[in-house]
């Protein structure tokens, strides 16, 4: 019997030429109430969404150069939920004059036997962390407010410490590639939060 | 002198400068002469203040000074000064100063003086009246300068007065403003873009995805005169909407029999009279509520109108300027078109001045499309669409399960949105259209037919697309006993399905013939079930009874239904055919010995069989006296029953 004819082209199109435009900053503990009210004053008319997700990152190794990442989340809240895969690409090198960091972004919604799925590929484990924190959604825009916390024993979630006396907050846009409306809008919000959180972006090649 | 060759003269100035030294190289040092200032100091320091033109001093200290001037003689001392040349420029420097000093002293002494008040005292001197007189124009000028002065200190105050006031009022109106704008923040959404103020009224907040803006501005309203008196309905704040979204709009729904001509559609443009705004409210906010009203009206067509385009339906829907046409039952057509008008004025230059005609204008269904419009966006905003882990992209919850549970396109199609807005209209619209034409069935046929009464009950609590009512055939009087034909008909969308009260389902169709014909035939059943019950009332026993009858002319509506009863004692019997259009025959039997007609046979021996039943005989039942069916089988019924 034959094979069935593979296409061997690379896929382009759908879901794989999705751009994620991303702002972060922070804030320490203490100012997070007043940064929750002015978001839930900003943001769209919802309760507010908390959430509390484990993440392990995913190293391969290649014979070269860089070593190739992937990162895996679920949630710790809804179980049953699917786990999500998700590769981010290198941060596009565009005119200095955007206002976001733009990196390629491919996310894939997969079981819960993604774990050893990924380790029988020969991805190896490379950290993982929980954070816990709350969810807001302005039209396309999704900011993330979160406390990351350190896994001490491997795969215990439930033993964590927090990591810092801060909350991480992400300004983000999942848009289709080659439109560029999105990081002005990113901007004036932005804007909006300036005298509680300055949400710029940080390349994390600077940071490594 | 005498001619001779000029000799030469030559003058030279003796030596001014002094020579201080020579040195060895035969050069001269000079002293150097004094400058103006130490010349002036030398000079001043020769002169002499003791020495004036007061004889006694200088009599006396003359000898003590410089001898070389001579022996004064005090007699020529008194009034001569004495010739110092080298003093002569400072001499009447000198002697001024030397008399100023004297008259200090003296004032100096007279004041001590006077100051112990023992010796002398200060008196004012009486003035003389005619010396002091002023001359009037001094008078005059005098008091005008103080005039003026005061004047100008008042003109002054005033100045300041008057700015304090228009600042006060400037202040007022400024804080007329402020308030009005933190009001105006209470309500709407408002956010500083430079130095303009703009606001949202749109829905998008809430959950709409429709794509405009709807940014409105705020504006100062400052065409007021301070002069004049304020008007009663001034406010500070003005807001400025969208052009787009100016007047006012609504959504009409309505059903009309099937218009011959479709170039009879067109611009619905039926105008409604303005809401009065409360008394209270202002009017920007009646004009952003005006605005917004636009808006989702606006959006809730839009939808409605890609919905008509893209959705695959048996009779295509119609989409033509401003209304949908759709046809929910055949010769019927509902129409929902969107109303908007701008300028506000109520002179309508298609349709007449007079009040339109009502043509079922269903204000329910309006209000639920507002309504499903408003769900629509609290689907866009619900925790469903909240990714769970966090970092996965917005979308609906089972959506995202899709792909790890491989749901192939059939389950996929069923986690989809079901119905589109129209649809749900449409579907309302037929419901409430045969709900309608149900109640009104039956009230004509009820106000038609008087000998069965038809009764019918209406549920209070309906849904959207089921209504139900109970409908009872009974007969007037005997309502207790005859009420054997009960029927609960739901009325869905397009179907009426009729529960009998012997367990029966019957699905009617839309056709408004079929629930008449089957409602006729139920009385004409009823009738005969009457008669049944009746004659358990009255003793008499029931022989047969069948309620669709295979004998007899065929009836056009459902089928006639025949009753036989026989009398207690066995000598009469009543038979009754009932059906829904050839009416009812009643025909009783008597026994034979009660007839003359028949003739005498030899096959009869006994006398008792006399006294079977025998002919038929029909009753003019119409003739018959009794207020309905009933009644008059009563009546008959005891009439056949002796008395004992």
């Amino acid at each position: 019997m034959e094979a069935p004819p593979v296409t061997v082209m690379p896929v382009t199109g759908g879901t794989i030429n999705m751009m994620e435009y991303l702002l972060q900053g922070s804030v320490l503990d203490q100012a997070l109430e007043s940064l929750l009210h002015r978001l839930k004053g900003l943001c769209d008319n919802m309760e507010s969404e908390s959430f509390a997700d484990h993440e392990t990152v995913y190293l391969l190794k290649g014979q070269q150069g860089n070593p190739f990442l992937l990162r895996a989340r679920h949630s710790l809240a809804h179980p049953a939920a699917p786990w999500h895969l998700r590769y981010l690409g290198q941060p596009e090198v565009g005119d200095k004059s955007r206002h976001a960091l733009v990196r390629n972004c491919v996310d894939v919604a997969a079981s819960h036997s993604l774990p050893d799925f990924l380790n029988e590929m020969g991805f190896r484990m490379d950290h993982e962390f929980v954070a816990r924190g709350q969810i807001f959604r302005k039209g396309a825009l999704k900011v993330v407010v979160s406390k990351l916390f350190r896994v001490l024993v491997p795969g215990n979630t439930e033993n964590t410490e927090p990591l810092s006396l801060s909350y991480l907050v992400e300004l983000s846009v999942l848009a289709p590639a080659g439109q560029d409306t999105m990081s002005e809008d990113m901007r004036s919000f932005a804007e909006q939060l300036k005298p509680l959180v300055h949400l710029e972006k940080i390349d994390p090649k600077r940071h490594m | 002198m005498s001619g001779g060759p000029a000799v030469r003269v030559s003058i030279e100035s003796s030596c001014e400068k002094q020579v201080q030294e020579v040195s060895l190289d035969g050069l001269e040092t000079y002293v150097p002469p004094l400058s103006m200032s130490q010349n002036l100091a030398k000079l001043a320091q020769r002169i002499d203040f003791g020495q004036g033109s007061d004889s006694e001093e200088e009599g006396v200290e003359g000898e003590s000074r410089d001898q070389e001037w001579g022996k004064p003689e005090p007699e020529e001392e008194e009034g001569t000064v004495k010739f110092q040349p080298s003093l002569w420029p400072w001499d009447s420097v000198r002697n001024n100063l030397r008399s100023a000093l004297t008259e200090m002293c003296v004032l100096y002494d007279v004041l001590s003086v006077v100051k112990e008040k023992k010796y002398m005292t200060l008196d004012p001197v009486s003035q003389d009246p005619t010396a002091g007189k002023t001359p009037q124009v001094f008078q005059l000028i005098s008091k005008r300068k103080s005039l003026a002065t005061a004047a100008q200190l008042l003109l002054k105050g005033a100045e300041k007065l008057s700015k304090s006031v228009t600042e006060n009022q400037e202040n007022r109106r400024q804080r007329d403003f402020n308030s009005e704008l933190l009001r105006l923040r209470s309500q709407w959404k408002l956010r500083k873009v430079g130095d303009k103020i703009l606001g949202d009224l749109s829905y998008r907040s809430a959950g709409s995805l429709f794509p405009h803006h709807g940014t409105f501005e705020v504006i100062k309203n400052t065409d007021i005169d301070l002069d004049k008196k304020i008007p009663e309905d001034y406010c500070p704040l003005n807001v400025q909407i969208p052009s787009d979204l100016e007047g006012s709009a609504y959504i009409k729904v309505s059903i009309q029999k099937q218009s011959p001509d479709i170039g009879d559609l067109g611009t619905v443009n039926l105008f409604r009279r303005q809401p009065k705004a409360k008394i209270g409210t202002q009017a920007w906010h009646v004009k952003l509520e005006a605005a917004q009203n636009v808006l989702l009206c606006k959006e809730i067509f839009a939808q409605l109108s890609r919905e008509a385009v893209q959705i695959k339906s048996q009779i295509p829907h119609i989409v033509v300027k401003n209304q949908i046409i759709s046809q929910p039952f055949p010769g019927l057509q509902l129409s929902v078109s969107l109303c908007h008008s701008t300028t506000g004025d109520k002179k309508n230059p298609k349709s007449s001045p007079e009040k339109p005609k009502p043509d079922d204008h269903l204000y329910v269904l309006e209000h639920n499309l507002h309504q499903l419009m408003r769900e629509f966006h609290k689907q866009t905003l619900s925790s469903v669409v909240m990714p769970h882990p966090a970092s996965a992209p917005f979308g609906h919850k089972r959506l995202r399960l899709a792909g790890p549970m491989a749901y192939d396109k059939a389950e996929i199609s069923t986690l989809q949105q079901g119905e589109g807005l129209l649809e749900k209209i449409i579907k309302q619209a037929k419901h409430i259209f045969l709900r309608s034409r149900t109640a009104r069935t039956i009230d004509s046929l009820a106000s038609r037919i008087e000998d069965p009464q038809i009764q019918a009950h209406w549920s209070n609590i309906n849904d959207v697309y089921e209504s139900s009512v109970k409908v009872l055939i009974t007969s007037q009087g005997y309502e207790q006993i005859c009420k054997s034909i009960q029927l609960q008909l739901n009325i869905g969308v397009e179907q009426i399905r009729v529960v009998h009260r012997d367990g029966r389902v019957i699905t009617l169709s839309h056709q408004e013939q079929e629930l008449q014909d089957f409602l006729l035939s139920q009385m004409s059943q009823h009738q005969v079930h009457a008669v049944q019950q009746l004659a358990k009332v009255m003793g008499w026993h029931v022989l047969s009874f069948s309620n669709h009858v295979g004998l007899g002319s065929v009836e056009s509506i459902g089928n006639a239904s025949a009753i036989t009863v026989a009398s207690a004692n066995g000598e009469y019997a009543i038979s009754v055919r009932n059906g829904p259009e050839s009416g009812c025959k009643v025909l009783v039997q008597f026994p034979r010995n009660l007839c003359k007609e028949l003739p005498k046979s030899d096959v009869i021996q006994d006398n008792k069989w006399n006294h079977l039943r025998g002919p038929y005989k029909e009753v003019h039942w119409n003739k018959m006296e009794g207020r309905n069916f009933v009644y008059k089988m009563e009546l008959l019924m005891a009439a056949l029953t002796p008395c004992p």
